[in-house]
């Protein structure tokens, strides 16, 4: 309430990624949180939106040079004041900015609720990831106070992780329902940053990446504008193993704007960014499984 | 020093003496009530102040469930549909055409100074009422092409902005954040849907937030609960009483003699400071240090579930009756139904009263549940745990309250202004009937209040108790007539009730020797006009801890 945000103006260009972590209670939020911050040299601002006990290892938070804020679940009804968007107020204040933006959203969340906050000014919404606890997904899903909620939660996922994958296979169950979303199986939700992501790991000093090898890149550029709608349709052709995408675009029907596009299984975003802070010119950069699995 | 106010009537809420012509006061508590010649056996030589000889006294009537940010809100101009009174008393007329809505804000426009900067923001449109026809930034173009203009829906879910505040924060066709509507070329009609796309009009909804909780908020709060004739306003709850001066504030603000009401504020996590209860639980502890007469704690606010006119509450099978399209079938909980029984727990073993949000009766069902594993490991007498709004609960929940020595507070106003939508969408017919089932709690024995959950709507205890004496809805049909209760059950409900549930009833709520003298001061007698004009009563003001407080006019 009473927010007076001074805006620092953000670097040209430069819009913060943003990671909203969803999945029901137990599911495993919170260890992929703590490996993706043990994974990752990225200074992560991270807000959890939860009740109780927070789990994130303090430890990792300060070498990560991370924030942390908490909020829980509201209904602007209640309170016309809106706590996630004060929440993001503040991270947009935090100096110097964060590389990325990591929410952890409540077990009853619906993530796209919190993900369309990330549309905003500054923000780009990197990818929404829905965690399941693999022994106890199909049963939640039919639980009479809870299965919708959880499967508006799995709706709304760009990656899906089937998490305790050691435990219980779900992954053509979850094929089955969600055809078009991106789904891993992890244990101990460690997943690989090239999928988190979008880009290949920038470890720390201890920790150790062993899945890198199942992804290739690749990088395109170019240096003539392109119509929008060329674009468009090139995103949306690309083929499933190709699991992320994304770049600035020198396009024809707006050229004095960068256009950031960003595709994440197959969820494709175009948006009109900041003006160019140099040089006019195309890049983008796909990240793909080497073969499908 | 002794006072005596004489009265046509003094109406206790005291079964045992319900009514009495004389009162004496001595220090800012009650010495007698009942005739003249009764009371002044304290005192013979007590002044005797006829001021108030042919009005009506009444406990003064206590709001258990309101917000401090509705005295903010009367920082900016009001554009609703019916007619409100400021904390000033003027009178705005309600906007009943969206005609009336832009010429209100072209004068409100022609107040505001040279700096076009400054956004106007105004407050309470709620366009259910006009059947359909929505305002949009080229309305808003009338009233000003240069300076930002937002508009806050009274469902606290929309904003429409003007051209110039899309301008201004760059929201255009290229905006790709949910909730921003767009025509058929594709470009903003000015109606922002839901936070994430009303917080990008950053320079309206930063101008309403620094309006809420702010001191003036505070006072304008009291004000317009004086006018009402209460005498003690709650705010339910805040999330920012950990913060350094927030305790500090409050005392120094309701300590002052001139602040014209008692308060209550209840502590929340919902809507930010520490989310782990154990820590809002310990905190706790110190706030009986801070507690006076005419400030008071003790209770924590919890929310399960959404509202049911945004349908977002937790309603059990048959679910909704006419969901818009795409609604995923049933609402939204605010804390996992598995959380609830520990967070519930730590509260109740702190030794506080847990108020909690419960507008569906599945999110009442599992605030039963919770509450009976909770009282069966650690039984507690006297608890006074209440479900708030209540709106849908069955009659074997309110069986269940009784049993378990739980109080309801009763949402009686959605009556009146979202009954006919209850019946015709989101309920049904037979449920809207059966909603705010105040007959049906006080036939279970349930102790019981009623509010208006200010301001998601208007402020006043008369109208609130008229809802739940006529259950009039505002196309003037009756919804439910089985669930009308008494005048004198409403009153009480006002009074007394809502004293239990804030375990204040050995002070305040009724008049009796010992308690607090906070009184209504009515110009008619609730008891004996017809019902139906209940709600235009004239309300004197207030007499607070023995001083008169005049209603503003
Ligand atoms: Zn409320």
């Amino acid at each position: 309430m009473g927010h007076h945000p001074r805006r620092r103006s953000l670097p040209r260009g430069q819009l913060i990624p943003v990671t909203v972590i969803g999945g029901y209670l137990g599911a495993g939020k919170t260890t992929l949180l703590n490996h993706i911050l043990a994974s990752t040299s990225e200074r992560i601002a991270v807000l959890v939106n939860d009740f109780g006990e927070i789990n994130i290892d303090a430890a990792l938070i300060e070498s990560a040079t991370s924030s942390t804020m908490t909020l829980t679940n509201g209904c602007i009804c209640c309170s016309l004041v809106d706590g996630l968007s004060a929440a993001f107020d503040a991270m947009l204040e935090l100096d110097p900015a964060p590389d990325r933006i990591v929410i952890e959203a409540s077990g009853v969340a619906d993530p796209a609720g919190v993900s369309a906050f990330a549309h905003g000014p500054g923000l780009q919404l990197d990818a929404t990831v829905v965690v399941v606890d693999s022994e106890t997904i199909q049963a939640t899903i039919d639980d009479a106070y809870v299965g919708d909620t959880v499967s508006s939660q799995l709706a709304a996922a760009d990656i899906i992780v089937a998490n305790k994958a050691d435990l219980a296979d779900v992954q053509l169950w979850l094929t089955g329902r969600y055809p078009t979303t991106l789904i891993t199986p992890a244990t101990n939700a460690v997943v690989a940053p090239e999928l988190l992501f979008g880009h290949a790991p920038t470890p720390r000093a201890a920790a150790s990446h062993e899945a890198a090898d199942i992804f290739e890149s690749w990088q395109i550029t170019r240096d003539r504008p392109l119509p929008r709608a060329v674009i468009e349709r090139y995103l949306h052709s690309l083929p499933d193993r190709v699991v992320r995408a994304k770049g600035i675009v020198w396009s024809s029907d707006r050229p004095d704007r960068q256009l950031i596009v960003h595709r994440v299984g197959r969820r494709v975003t175009v948006r009109v960014g900041p003006p160019w802070p140099g040089e006019e010119s195309t890049s983008l950069a796909l990240i793909g499984l080497l073969s499908t699995p | 020093m002794t006072r005596v106010f004489t009265a046509r009537r003094i109406i206790t809420m005291n079964p045992a003496l319900p009514s009495g012509e004389a009162v004496a006061i001595r220090d800012g508590r009650i010495l007698a009530v009942g005739t003249l010649e009764e009371v002044q056996g304290w005192d013979p030589e007590a002044p005797v102040d006829e001021t108030f000889a042919d009005k009506v006294l009444t406990p003064g009537f206590i709001e258990a469930h309101s917000h401090v940010m509705a005295g903010g809100m009367w920082t900016m101009p009001y554009v609703g549909f019916f007619d409100r009174r400021d904390p000033k008393g003027k009178v705005w007329p309600g906007c009943q055409s969206l005609e009336t809505v832009i010429e209100r804000l072209i004068e409100a426009e022609a107040e505001m100074g040279d700096d076009l900067t400054d956004p106007l923001v105004a407050w309470g449109l709620d366009p259910i009422y006009f059947d359909d026809e929505r305002l949009l930034a080229p309305h808003l173009d009338r009233v000003s092409e240069s300076r930002p203009i937002l508009i806050f829906h009274a469902s606290g879910h929309l904003a429409t902005v003007n051209s110039a505040m899309l301008a201004r924060h760059e929201i255009d066709a290229d905006a790709t954040t949910p909730g921003v509507d767009k025509d058929g070329d594709g470009n903003p009609t000015g109606e922002l849907q839901e936070p994430p796309a009303m917080r990008l009009a950053r320079s309206g909804m930063a101008k309403l937030g620094s309006r809420l909780g702010t001191e003036e908020a505070m006072w304008n709060y009291a004000a317009e609960s004086r006018n009402a004739g209460h005498t003690l306003v709650t705010d339910l709850g805040t999330s920012q009483l950990t913060e350094p001066d927030q305790l500090e504030r409050w005392s120094r603000v309701v300590n002052d003699p001139e602040y014209p009401c008692r308060a209550v504020v209840a502590m929340s996590s919902a809507f930010g400071g520490p989310s782990d209860p154990a820590v809002w639980a310990e905190f706790s502890k110190e706030l009986p240090d801070h507690e006076t007469d005419k400030l008071r704690f003790g209770i924590v606010k919890l929310m399960l579930d959404g509202s049911i006119q945004g349908f977002t509450a937790r309603v059990s099978a048959p679910h909704y009756y006419r969901p818009p399209e795409g609604h995923p079938g049933n609402g939204l909980w605010l804390i996992a139904p598995d959380q609830f029984a520990s967070i519930l727990e730590t509260y109740h073993r702190a030794g506080l009263t847990v108020h909690v949000h419960c507008n569906g009766d599945e999110a009442t069902e599992v605030f039963l549940d919770a509450m009976e594993e909770v009282l069966t490991a650690y039984p507690r007498p006297d608890h006074r745990h209440t479900v708030q709004h209540c709106q849908l609960a069955k009659p074997h929940q309110y069986r269940r309250m009784a049993a378990m020595g739980m109080c309801a507070n009763i949402f009686a106003n959605h009556i009146f202004y979202w009954g006919d939508q209850h019946r015709d969408l989101t309920m049904g017919p037979e449920r809207a009937a059966g909603m705010d089932a105040c007959a049906t709690a006080l036939r279970a024995g349930v102790p019981t209040s009623i509010h208006s959950d200010a301001p998601v709507t208007p402020m006043g205890h008369l109208h609130t108790a008229w809802c739940a004496v006529n259950r009039v809805t505002a196309s003037g049909e009756v919804l439910g007539p089985d669930e009308r209760i008494s005048v004198e059950e409403a009153l009480a409900a006002i009074t007394i009730g809502a004293a239990f549930q804030l375990k204040l009833d050995h002070d305040i709520g009724s008049i009796e020797a010992g308690k607090l003298a906070d009184f209504a001061v009515l110009e008619e007698d609730p008891l004996t006009v017809d019902p139906m004009t209940l709600k235009d009563i004239g309300v004197w003001g207030t007499i607070l801890g023995g001083v008169p407080f005049p209603a503003a006019s």
